[in-house]
């Protein structure tokens, strides 16, 4: 990509070494625990060195799943994130559509609205809205888990983009083929629109899956947990080390489904991630 | 960072007709759903909160009327607050360089189609799709005194041991490693983005001029993404006054509060102590200090581009 | 059925106005090219002819309906896009069929529809590809298949053809005059390019500055531009402009003298051409012989193959233009003797109006 000259091969090679050296220190935790996770706490307990000596075991993951809750929460978490994720997006998508390509009155005001949304972070809010709920009686519920998510500026913003960048005429050859509003909507902007849509799921999906603070305000209940608040909740006797490769199954164990998801839509997060500028 | 998004006033504005541009009220029903959850769950809670804060609300002793700016006179009289508020900008202030020059190291150096710098970004950002909870599950095993990975290179280098659950100095730097590790991803990601916008023939030109490495970064590359470098910082800022889940879980906000963000101290009068006026006034504070530092930000990277 | 009628139609955005008070009749089975420069508003009035703008005031007829305050849909108007604006995500029938679809056409009807116009441009091979596999000459076929297939009473084209290189270019300007033939519905058709205009329509519509500048026949328009602003846009090269004062009458013809002192005769009626006031000539390459007459010494020569254009300077700068002949061309600042065609010149008053000549008794 650059141009490079002979006499700054040298320089590359320091800064790859560098970057090498960096990348390493990165990963090594992750390894470490993986590594570890796989021996009995005995060993464990008296000492963590010989990552990759015997005696290994997969116990610390039958422990897991043996422990019903697990399951439990991880159903919570893939119930709240696909449900947070379809509304964004149903939600995202007719607002774009709406401030991207159509005009009423009272538009400019209206995005506004969606951008001074954009600069409330949730910890100004979160008292009130648990209060909210509470009053509501809707805790320990989906939608309380759900719904208060929706209001996701940033999805709005990245639709809006993505439909302005659609090319004017094909809607208006629609609009001359007789095709109502909502027809060009659905079979036109939509389909076109596809591309988006799996960047702003991917992220949407992810983000409810790694939520922390709402849903441990929320979910008091232990079975409506989800598997972020229900992890953290069984760290709480962190000093009694006997169990230290039960812990580090478990963080393997929360950790690989959105590493493995990562891996498959890396291109779609990263873009989510990159448009978070334009905000 | 603003206008150029508003959608520009149409140019087809006309009250007959149904062209694409034409202006209707039947068009706000696409909007509607998305205006009602947004005044519903944004708008609403953050005046209730205002409100709030103004009142003696205790979810277990229920509502005893305004108090005015009580809530706000014990918040500045409260140690453990203030603490607090000290912890939180000096945790902005530890992580906001770090993500700011690592993030750029990264990105001017992986900068490239290259098969290897490709791999070396994906180890980068991985981190940042964990959650919290499984990222201080590790963080804390790795800092395990004795047995953790961070005992075990300080043993093995020789050094002290250092165990940051514990200490009074290392704690809130242990969570800030914790923080950089986990989400460097971001302003990395952000800066990519950047460099991919300026121009090969630019550095062809550079290169042309016989321009040095050194010069090339700073008279280039730095310059062209300066605008970025303004937006990320600003981000970082905004998004590490939001430390919560990385120190209620590694260290608890201890010892002795050295580690407790102002986040914390909110989750625990509002949701643990269920003083909610309290908390509500504490929500104020800290969304008030975060336009301040936007606002500031803003501010210097406005004037410094108009120079 | 489709004569097209537009009745003191306008138009401005907030307090600009792009069009005012513009009337025009078009008959039913015309093949209209709106013609004028980018931003003359030729391109806001076919878009308010399909309804994809409003006119601010006025109205538009179609036979005997009103249709300025009807849906797009309804008009009974198809639009080919100058970017085709086909659906990228739709194969080619699927293109062809979502027009019908949505106004309920039974499916065997659209099947046989697209059969017939798939035929007629020669694109059934290409039905069930998307667009993005096909060339941009397919594009443009499938676009007018699109049109096609909805039967519309008027079909309109926005500059259609400024996509496609040249000789694809002058290919399907034949194949859109022949179609023309084919069909007979009305059609209006929008460009700046004047060799378009010229071969395709059956009248041409110039505009400039949200006017009409003149409506006629491709030829009239060619030989009898109503306005310098015609004269200029309309021919190529473009006409040869040269200030001019009046020199007396003979036999009731005006008399113009150039800078230079030359005097050249004209067959303008002198009694039609104001007294006073600054004039200028207009004559096009065509009608401009060397041998004797105003004195220009050759600066270009541009060979085009079936013409020879010589630009030539005369004395107070200005260029001539005209076309040499012969086969051998003069060499470059070579001094020449140009005489301008009586019966061919044109004079043009201050306001840009145009006086042609009066054919003798």
């Amino acid at each position: 990509m650059k141009i490079r000259t002979p006499s700054t091969a040298t320089g590359d090679r320091l800064i790859l070494l560098a970057v090498v050296l960096l990348a390493a220190i990165w990963i090594a935790p992750i390894v470490w625990v993986v590594g570890l996770s796989f021996k009995p706490n005995e060993v464990l307990m008296r000492t963590t060195g010989g990552l990759v000596s015997p005696p290994f075991t997969l116990k610390n993951y039958t422990d897991i799943l043996n422990s019903s809750a697990v399951f439990g929460w991880m159903l919570n978490s893939a119930i709240v994130a696909i449900g947070q994720m379809t509304l964004t997006l149903i939600l995202a998508s007719l607002t774009g559509y709406g401030f991207a390509r159509t005009n009423f009155p009272g538009k400019r005001p209206l995005f506004l609205l969606t951008l001074v949304a954009l600069a409330v972070p949730e910890q100004a809010i979160i008292v009130p809205l648990h209060t909210m709920f509470a009053t509501l009686d809707l805790h320990n519920t989906y939608i309380a888990l759900i719904t208060p998510r929706l209001a996701f500026p940033f999805g709005v913003l990245l639709m809006t983009q993505y439909f302005r960048a659609i090319s004017p005429e094909i809607e208006e050859a629609a609009l001359l083929d007789n095709a109502s509003r909502l027809r060009i909507f659905i079979f036109i902007v939509l389909p076109l629109s596809v591309p988006a849509q799996a960047t702003l799921g991917i992220y949407t999906f992810l983000h409810a899956w790694n939520d922390y603070f709402w849903p441990l305000v929320s979910a008091t209940r232990p079975e409506m947990y989800t598997l972020t608040v229900g992890l953290a909740s069984m760290q709480t006797n962190f000093a009694q080390t006997e169990g230290l490769g039960f812990l580090m199954a478990q963080a393997v164990f929360a950790g690989l489904p959105v590493l493995v998801l990562y891996l498959f839509f890396q291109r779609h997060i990263v873009a989510a991630v990159a448009g978070a500028p334009t905000r | 960072m603003s206008g150029a998004i508003l959608p520009a006033p149409s140019q087809r504005t006309a009250t007959t007709g149904s062209g694409i541009g034409m202006s209707a009220w039947a068009n706000m029903f696409f909007v509607l759903p998305y205006i009602i959850v947004v005044v519903a769950l944004v708008i609403a809670p953050l005046f209730l909160g205002i409100w709030l804060s103004f009142q003696d609300y205790d979810m277990l002793g229920g509502w005893a009327g305004g108090v005015a700016f009580e809530n706000y006179t014990n918040l500045f009289s409260d140690r453990i607050f203030l603490g607090t508020i000290r912890n939180t900008l000096l945790f902005v202030v530890m992580t906001t360089p770090a993500f700011v020059v690592v993030g750029l190291f990264l990105a001017i150096t992986l900068n490239s189609h290259l098969r290897r710098h490709a791999v070396l970004r994906s180890v980068f950002f991985a981190s940042s799709v964990l959650s919290v909870t499984v990222v201080t599950l590790v963080w804390r095993l790795v800092y395990l005194p004795n047995q953790g990975l961070l005992a075990s290179v300080t043993n093995l280098l020789g050094l002290p041991g250092i165990d940051p659950v514990t200490s009074e100095t290392w704690a809130l730097p242990g969570v800030a490693v914790v923080t950089v590790w986990w989400i460097i991803g971001l302003p990395m990601t952000l800066f990519l983005a950047a460099l991919q916008q300026i121009p090969k023939e630019i550095y062809e030109a550079a290169a042309l001029d016989r321009a040095s490495r050194w010069a090339t970064l700073t008279s280039i590359t730095l310059p062209s993404i300066r605008r970025t470098i303004v937006v990320v910082t600003l981000l970082e800022v905004i998004l590490q006054f939001q430390l919560f889940g990385q120190a209620l879980l590694i260290t608890g906000g201890g010892p002795d509060n050295r580690s407790r963000p102002m986040v914390q101290f909110i989750y625990e009068t509002g949701f643990r102590d269920l003083q909610v006026g309290f908390a509500a006034a504490a929500s104020q504070v800290l969304f008030a200090l975060m336009l301040v530092a936007a606002i500031v930000q803003f501010w210097v990277g406005r004037s410094r581009d108009e120079r | 059925m489709g004569g097209l009628s537009l009745r003191g139609l306008s138009k401005s955005y907030g307090s600009l106005d792009i069009m005012r008070d513009l009337s025009l009749e078009i008959a039913d089975g015309e093949f209209a090219v709106f013609l004028g420069p980018s931003g003359c508003g030729k391109s806001t009035l076919l878009r308010m002819v399909a309804g994809l703008e409003a006119p601010t005031s006025g109205e538009i007829h179609l036979g005997n309906r009103r249709i300025d305050a009807i849906a797009p849909g309804e008009r009974g108007v198809a639009m080919v896009f100058q970017n085709y604006a086909l659906y990228p995500h739709m194969t080619v029938k699927q293109n062809m069929a979502f027009g019908l679809r949505n106004v309920g056409t039974p499916r065997d009807e659209i099947a046989s529809k697209i059969a017939i116009a798939a035929k007629m441009l020669e694109i059934a091979h290409l039905l069930d590809r998307k667009p993005g596999q096909l060339s941009g000459g397919q594009r443009q076929r499938v676009a007018i298949g699109r049109a096609i297939v909805k039967q519309p009473e008027v079909f309109l084209f926005d500059e259609p053809l400024s996509n496609l290189d040249a000789a694809l270019r002058s290919r399907t300007r034949i194949e859109l005059a022949r179609l023309h033939q084919r069909v007979q519905s009305t059609m209006i058709f929008v460009t700046h390019d004047q060799v378009e205009a010229m071969t395709m329509a059956t009248r041409i519509v110039v505009m400039n500055h949200g006017r009409i500048e003149q409506v006629g026949a491709p030829m009239e328009i060619y030989r009898k531009p109503s306005t310098r602003f015609v004269a200029s846009f309309i021919g190529s090269p473009s006409m040869n402009f040269l200030p001019v004062v009046q020199a007396g009458e003979s036999d009731g013809r005006a008399l113009v003298r150039l800078a230079d002192g030359t005097v050249v005769a004209t067959e303008i009626l002198s009694a039609s051409v104001p007294r006073s006031g600054e004039m200028t000539l207009g004559v096009r390459a065509e009608h401009v012989t060397p041998g004797s007459g105003t004195a220009a010494r050759v600066d270009v020569v541009e060979r085009l193959g079936e013409r020879t254009l010589v630009y030539a300077i005369v004395d107070d700068g200005s260029t001539i233009v005209y076309d040499e002949p012969g086969d051998v061309a003069p060499a470059i600042g070579e001094h020449v003797r140009l005489s301008l065609d009586p019966a061919n010149v044109m004079l043009f008053d201050a306001a840009g109006l145009a006086y042609h000549a009066e054919p003798r008794a």
